[in-house]
């Protein structure tokens, strides 16, 4: 069950105010139970006040006296019947006891009739001693009988009081304890949400979007916490990390670096990464007075086999020749387009002999591996000019145009061919 | 905080619920206790303590042995046949002045109508006047003898004025019927009887109101024991007496099928009777008075009266009734 803290508060509230409400009650309930059972003990204490002024008048005058006169019996006597006919509430206890009494009252006003009626005039001083005992005895049982009636009123005010102090004892440790409860509880949910909230807004910061999840539910902190889940959630759905978007940005540079530096066609490097490259091997072979080689690559009679099968066959043969030069360079070897049909192969630490060695590799895998068109064979050759860096190349454009004029001799000298720049007292 | 105060609130618990759980299942030691208990339904509180299990909580396992009459029951107690007895203050005041070693724990029963003057019809007898030289049947030393003594001092006789003829109370009426004498005073239920089955024959004298008689628990002078069982048994009493004042009806059936009666005497006695427990001074001063009362008529034969106060043993009431215990130091 979700309740509200305000409920609790509400709840806590009530509950003491109830027993405080009990408290009070029973103050007035035991009041009342003191006040009746004050009543009832007057009540004893006056029959016996009144059967007191009877044992008197029987002990102290002649009864049968021929000019007894009855009116001070009778005044009492009628005052004991008034008053045992008034009498409060009683007890059930009190009431047999009351009973007894009337019971006693009525022989008492029997014998003293009889008595009073016969006058006894000729009776013995033993039968009139003994019968003035009777109207004692009777007398005696009445006042006996009040006593324990206000004996039983005492006892009852004494228990009335006993429990009245036992049920306050009891009520206050019970609200005090409730009220302890109450404010401890209310105090550690809410101290104990609120730290939940405060550390999921620190995850939050740091960019961790958690759901906060209360360990002690409540209506208030329920709906802040609802609120801040729902946020929570569009804040991860529409926030990304910086992390990611570094690794995204690195990833589509990278792609981005790799077209721009890719022939779109071979998928080799295209002439922008050439230079990049080749300034690169240039100046680190200038720097280390390493050796450097240069190829050249055209395809021979490119134009007429374009012509003859169509600039699609065009394509797949440039594709075709990269894919030959691929599997005949080294790693550290790069190769890339150098425009229309001609590609440029760097050799870095390799001499005319290795470069020599490596165009003949790439004709000669060339030659073995001719490329089908319609289950028909069309083979092409290569002319590969070659140059090696030497003293006299200032420039990676000098190395090149070496490479290109070697590559125009094996043109003229009948393509297929390999032809060098010689690069006489290199280092 | 909050683990404090709940540790402590039920440790307060279980050591309430263990003292009561040890308080109910302490078992007392049972002393087994014979009461010879007068047939009459003035010993009710008996018969409803027992049968509605009011000693099965106490210290007594009480066994009934039922007598006719207070006297036969002081008789058991002094045989020692029975621990206990039921009598009435006549047989208490008769059995001090021969100076017996018994004492009185309690008195539980009242009632101003339970001995009652029948007289043959023929007779004429209209009141105590007229039993002048007339035949009485009596129970002596009972409620019986005392009750007419007093009927006839009321008019200033004696029992040297009547003719006493003695009976068992249960002899009572054949002595009538028989018309050994003209009237005769019985207690109940042998007054119901007498009226049931002689009807126009006899006449009942109203008398209500001239003689209370009490019934008490009585025993041989007790000693620690004897007080501590007579408390268990007034512990039992209470308990039925609050019942005959809560359940009359059930505690009526009760006592017509324990002493085989019929409703009908039952609902005609039982207004006479109030069921109270208590041991007061008036106790003392009409045992005192009787007890002179049989010295001076020459009821009895001894002609000392005793110091009552010695046949009262109020250490039991005091321990389960205080406030109905009432005798000066």
């Amino acid at each position: 069950m979700n309740i509200s803290l305000l409920q609790r508060i509400l709840f806590f509230t009530l509950s003491c105010c109830f027993l405080f409400g009990l408290l009070f009650a029973s103050v007035i309930w035991s009041s009342q139970a003191i006040e009746l059972a004050l009543s009832r003990d007057n009540y004893a204490e006056q029959l016996t006040n009144q059967t007191n002024s009877l044992k008197q008048l029987v002990a102290n005058d002649n009864i049968y006296d021929s000019d007894y006169s009855l009116s001070d019996w009778q005044n009492l006597q009628v005052k004991l019947t008034r008053l045992l006919k008034s009498s409060p509430k009683l007890t059930a206890q009190q009431e047999i006891i009351q009973i007894s009494i009337q019971s006693q009252n009525e022989s008492l006003k029997s014998l003293f009739t009889l008595i009073n009626q016969n006058k006894l005039k000729n009776a013995s001083e033993t039968i009139k001693n003994h019968l003035k005992a009777r109207l004692m005895i009777q007398l005696e049982a009445i006042r006996s009988d009040s006593l324990q009636l206000s004996a039983i009123a005492q006892q009852d005010i004494y228990n009335t009081i006993k429990n009245q102090a036992f049920m306050f004892i009891v009520v206050s440790v019970v609200s005090i304890l409730a009220l302890f409860f109450g404010a401890f509880s209310l105090t550690y949910i809410v101290r104990k949400s609120l730290n939940e909230i405060k550390c999921a807004f620190e995850k939050n910061h740091s960019g961790h979007f958690q759901k906060i999840k209360l360990s002690h539910h409540s209506q208030e902190f329920d709906s802040i916490a609802d609120a801040f889940n729902t946020m929570n959630k569009k804040l991860s759905e529409s926030t990304i990390s910086l992390t990611a978007m570094e690794k995204i940005v690195e990833e589509r540079t990278h792609v981005l670096e790799q077209l721009s530096n890719t022939d779109p066609l071979t998928k080799v490097a295209n002439r922008r990464a050439l230079f990049e490259r080749a300034d690169m091997e240039f100046s680190r072979a200038i720097r280390s007075h390493s050796k450097l080689t240069l190829l050249l690559i055209d395809c021979d009679f490119f134009k007429k086999v374009n012509d003859q099968y169509g600039h699609l066959f065009g394509d797949e043969l440039l594709i075709h020749i990269c894919n030959i030069c691929r599997q005949e360079i080294r790693d550290i070897d790069f190769l890339a387009r150098y425009g229309g049909e001609e590609f440029i192969l760097i050799l870095p630490n390799c001499d005319i002999t290795g470069g020599i060695e490596t165009a003949n590799r790439i004709q000669h895998s060339l030659a073995n591996n001719c490329l089908k068109v319609d289950s028909k064979e069309i083979c092409v050759t290569l002319s590969i000019g070659i140059s090696m860096l030497s003293e006299r190349h200032k420039s990676l454009d000098q190395l090149i145009n070496d490479a290109d004029k070697a590559m125009y001799l094996a043109k003229e000298n009948g393509r297929n061919r390999i032809e060098v720049i010689p690069a006489p007292n290199l280092h | 905080m909050l683990i404090l105060s709940l540790v402590t609130l039920l440790v307060c618990i279980s050591a309430i619920l263990l003292y009561l759980n040890f308080e109910s299942r302490w078992q007392q030691p049972k002393y087994p206790v014979v009461i010879a208990v007068s047939k009459t339904p003035l010993s009710t509180p008996f018969y409803v303590a027992k049968a509605i299990g009011a000693f099965d909580g106490t210290c007594v396992d009480v066994e009934f042995d039922e007598v006719l009459g207070g006297q036969r029951a002081f008789a058991k107690v002094m045989n020692g046949d029975a621990d206990f007895g039921t009598s009435s203050d006549s047989v208490i005041a008769f059995k001090s002045l021969a100076g017996r070693a018994f004492v009185t724990h309690a008195m539980f029963v009242q009632s101003d109508n339970d001995v009652k003057l029948i007289s043959r019809a023929s007779a004429k007898v209209n009141s105590a006047i007229d039993l002048q030289g007339k035949k009485i049947g009596v129970t002596k030393g009972t409620a019986s003898e005392y009750f007419l003594s007093n009927l006839l001092a009321l008019e200033g006789l004696t029992t040297e004025d009547v003719k006493l003829y003695h009976y068992k109370p249960e002899q009572l009426m054949n002595g009538f019927i028989n018309n050994e004498i003209d009237a005769f005073v019985p207690w109940e239920p042998f007054g119901f009887e007498s009226i049931q089955l002689l009807a126009d024959k006899v006449k009942v004298h109203q008398t209500k109101g001239l003689n209370t008689l009490v019934f008490n628990l009585i025993s041989a002078t007790a000693d620690t024991l004897l007080v501590e069982k007579a408390k268990c048994l007034i512990q039992g009493l209470s308990i039925a007496i609050d019942y005959i004042a809560s359940y009359p009806t059930q505690s009526k059936k009760i006592v017509i099928n324990e002493l085989n009666l019929s409703a009908e005497f039952i609902d005609w006695v039982w207004p006479d009777y109030i069921f109270k427990l208590g041991l007061n001074q008036s106790l003392v001063l009409s045992v005192e008075s009787q007890a002179m009362w049989a010295i001076s008529t020459q009821m009895s034969q001894f002609n000392e009266v005793p110091n009552v106060e010695h046949f009262i043993d109020s250490r039991a009431m005091l321990q389960v009734m205080p406030n109905a215990v009432n005798i000066p130091k």
